[in-house]
């Protein structure tokens, strides 16, 4: 019985850190360009197809898990050079409304590309089978996914808090027209920050890939749940991101073996607590 | 014309030119059923239009109170044996209600967490109803809704059963809302919202209170939501998981701001629009969604108006030159 928790809990933590990825990003994205991104959950989706294809073509995960987060992220600065920074001056409802168009042309194009119904994706020959710790056995590649995604989310951090460019993204968070005075170019920065938050999304699809598959109408959902982590984190909030995105893995997890009908729906519960209890987030400032 | 259009009576033009579009539009149309249908998220629109236009409040959660509406009318015929009007009244309070418990949390924030929230309870009310398939059929659909006779006391008013018929109650109901909702809007209550819109923390500082005035709207918007979501399971006898589900909310918004907000004549264009091209174009062709999605990116790059923003201007200027063609 205690194993079932302990397992439920790793599930937690390998869903939530899939979960903090995606928000990140998003996160990250709305922080410094003050712009939110309605199409995150429909480049989620281009990940977790990208895996599927480059394992396809190549029969190597690591391929995908580095190709796949590239290529998303170099379309969405392809998008944010186009397109996305014409939107920029405009109200919030123009940013939604753009983005919502790109998230639908990328739906469609996926059904185009590869049909409508879903397609699994396996998981890689060297991460099958499950690690066996004392009488606790788990499964390899969500061990991996865990581990993989603590990696990304420190060197994220470093990136963030110990680099130049970290530390423009945090100060055009506070003011962009203060840091674009200071001689940095704000345009290149957006770009880039843009090209990032998107990518993580990327990588998010690509490593959830092997658990979930890839669904042309999985956006949406996952567009919710970024929305639920940032609402209980605080937008603009890397520590929010985590901790929202733990806690909703953890909650749908271990849900999931008490009523798993309702485990998406306590998600949505856990939501409606903190934005009572706390209505700007646990880590979201006024 | 647009002077016209814009006068300020109830009985002023634009009820006129809406009365007018009413009567018009099945003849124009190839069948009664795209017109109700027209009509019906028309009605949807409206009820965004009325929080996002004139309160400035974004909701991205309709498709929650459009999808509550469909299921709880539905039910209420199947198993509480209710008729026509019962139903209908049942939807548009558990509208209201539905809509004072998620604008009572989601209030709390202005801005795009305001539009986060509403997306967020409307995506708990679509799992709700996917763990509930038992009621709502979940995946499946609830199917075999019934279109019962329009009846009052018991007594038989009128046979519904044909696309016209039904198109005529659609087509009452459509026009009360509008009316009503012009009389929301042109009523004290309707400025405040246009106030707190324009500048909230003023509004709030002359003495409204302003989170009372956007609950009071967007109760309003449910109730109208949820009767528009009704009646479109009376008209295909038939209520698919989609009518709750993200893409119904975005749909409903979309019409909204592809229609313009600065008028409620917007939002029947929007939804005309939309509700047309995608009977046209989705029998041409399955993926026509990528159309859609483009014509979003050009709305916000060229027309950021909307359609009646668009039709204004070129009226503006339709005149204009006859005027200066008038001149000697």
């Amino acid at each position: 019985m205690l194993n079932l928790y302990l397992f439920q809990i790793l599930n937690g933590l390998g869903l939530g850190m899939i979960y903090f990825l995606i928000s990140v990003g998003l996160t990250i994205i709305f922080g410094l360009l003050n712009f939110v991104n309605f199409a995150h959950g429909g480049f989620f989706m281009l990940g977790a197809y990208f895996c599927y294809a480059l394992l396809q073509a190549t029969g190597q995960f690591w391929v995908a898990l580095v190709a796949g987060p590239l290529a998303v992220g170099a379309m969405a600065w392809v998008a944010e050079k186009v397109l996305i920074r014409r939107a920029y001056h405009l109200p919030h409802t123009f940013h939604i409304l753009i983005t919502v168009g790109v998230a639908l042309i990328l739906q469609e194009a996926c059904i185009i590309v590869w049909g409508p119904i879903g397609k699994s994706i396996p998981i890689p020959e060297t991460l099958q089978g499950v690690v066996i710790m004392g009488k606790f056995a788990y499964p390899k590649y969500r061990l991996f996914l865990i581990l993989f995604s603590a990696v990304i989310g420190f060197a994220l951090w470093v990136l963030l808090e110990r680099t130049r460019f970290g530390a423009l993204v945090r100060a055009g968070s506070e003011s962009t027209e203060m840091v674009s005075l200071l001689g940095a170019d704000i345009y290149k920065l957006f770009s880039l920050t843009f090209a990032l938050g998107v990518g993580l999304a990327g990588l998010a699809g690509v490593l959830s890939g092997p658990i979930r598959g890839a669904h042309p109408f999985m956006g949406p959902e996952v567009l919710g749940l970024a929305f639920v982590v940032v609402v209980i984190g605080g937008m603009g909030s890397f520590t929010g991101a985590l901790v929202g995105g733990l806690i909703i893995g953890l909650v749908q997890s271990l849900m999931s073996s008490l009523w798993p009908e309702g485990a998406s729906l306590m998600i949505y519960g856990a939501m409606a607590a903190v934005i009572l209890l706390r209505p700007y987030g646990l880590f979201g400032r006024a | 014309m647009t002077a016209f259009l814009k006068s300020k009576g109830i009985f002023g033009g634009m009820t006129l030119a809406v009365a007018a579009i009413l009567v018009l539009l099945p003849l124009l149309l190839p069948s009664a059923t795209l017109a109700s249908e027209i009509l019906i998220f028309a009605m949807a629109a409206l009820a965004c239009n009325l929080l996002l236009g004139y309160g400035g409040l974004l909701s991205f959660g309709q498709g929650l109170f459009f999808g509550a509406g469909s299921y709880l009318a539905s039910l209420a015929m199947i198993h509480g044996g209710f008729g026509l009007i019962p139903a209908l009244l049942a939807a548009a309070v558990a509208g209201a209600v539905l809509a004072t418990c998620v604008g009572w949390l989601s209030i709390r924030r202005a801005g795009i967490y305001f539009v986060m929230l509403t997306l967020a309870f409307s995506q708990m009310g679509y799992f709700l109803a996917y763990t509930l398939s038992k009621w709502t059929g979940g995946d499946n659909g609830l199917l075999d809704v019934p279109r019962p006779d329009l009846s009052l006391f018991g007594i038989r008013i009128a046979d519904l059963s044909s696309a016209g018929a039904y198109y005529t109650l659609v087509a009452v109901l459509f026009f009360a809302v509008f009316v009503g909702a012009r009389r929301v809007i042109d009523s004290p209550f309707g400025s405040t919202l246009v106030a707190i819109r324009e500048n909230e923390t003023r509004a709030a500082a002359i003495g409204f209170d302003t989170r009372h005035f956007k609950m009071l709207a967007f109760t309003l918007s449910g109730a109208v939501t949820a009767l528009a979501g009704a009646l479109y399971a009376m008209l295909i006898n038939y209520v698919p998981l989609d009518n709750i589900a993200m893409s119904m909310s975005e749909n409903i918004v979309i019409m909204t701001i592809i229609g313009g907000t600065g008028s409620l004549l917007g939002s029947l264009l929007g939804a005309g629009a939309l509700v047309t091209l995608g009977d046209i174009l989705s029998a041409m062709w399955p993926r026509w969604q990528m159309l859609l999605g483009l014509a979003l990116i050009l709305i916000v790059m060229f027309l950021r108006g909307g359609l009646w923003g668009g039709v204004e201007h070129a009226l503006d200027r339709f005149l204009k030159i006859r005027e200066k063609g008038n001149a000697p």
